[in-house]
């Protein structure tokens, strides 16, 4: 891929081994003024962009001030989600906006889905070789 | 290929049919080995991904859409 950054999988359970390793991004997310560094797991498979609850801290996000609600699938199921829209940046490309599904949990990982992650990113996995690479839409 | 293929080659080749059956079994049986050992019994695999939110994947690219809108006044 052009113009692209290379990352490795992140060992997230060594007791796993090999199966312990995930494609975790690196990011800063941005939101009114304020920052936080965090790690966005890559996963294709889910449709939205997914924030747990404990952003809340970090980004000085208020669950009560977004009032557009949502409803998730699979074991987020059960979890009110509320949107979330918030600055994004991934190594040096430009910022995007990223729209996420707030979660009022924070027993779910940051997850980077095909809403709207994977339509500003295009990501390339090498899991043999636990990596992956990133390049931004042209 | 590595070279410790590259010589184990024509020594598969001059096994007897037999002896190369054998020798799919055992690949076969190592191969489903490894498999097991990435996905252990007993153990719970939480599956995140609301892969089938598409409501979901809709109202967020509406937000996004009106985001934009206040931004660019487009």
């Amino acid at each position: 891929m052009e113009n692209s950054q290379r990352y490795p999988f992140v060992a997230s359970d060594m007791d796993f081994g090999e199966a312990g390793f995930r494609p975790y991004l690196p990011l800063i997310l941005s939101y009114q003024g304020k920052s936080s560094n965090v790690m966005g797991l890559l996963d294709s498979g889910a449709m939205v962009n997914v924030l747990p609850h404990s952003v809340r801290v970090e980004l000085g996000a208020i669950w009560n001030e977004q009032t557009t609600h949502l409803q998730l699938t699979g074991n987020l199921a059960q979890v009110e989600a509320r949107v979330l829209l918030i600055g994004a940046r991934v190594d040096t490309f430009p910022s995007v906006r990223l729209a996420f599904a707030w979660t009022k949990t924070d027993n779910v990982p940051l997850l980077l889905g095909q809403i709207n992650f994977f339509r500003e990113f295009n990501i390339c996995f090498y899991r043999s070789e636990l990596a992956f690479e990133i390049s931004q839409k042209r | 290929m590595s070279t410790q293929i590259v010589e184990l080659i024509p020594r598969l080749h001059d096994l007897k049919r037999s002896e190369k059956l054998y020798v799919i079994q055992f690949l076969v049986s190592e191969l489903a080995q490894e498999e097991g050992d990435l996905i252990r019994p007993d153990l719970a695999y939480p599956i995140w991904s609301p892969y089938d939110s598409f409501g979901a994947a809709s109202v967020l690219l509406n937000a996004l859409a009106e985001d934009k809108e206040i931004a660019y006044g487009e």
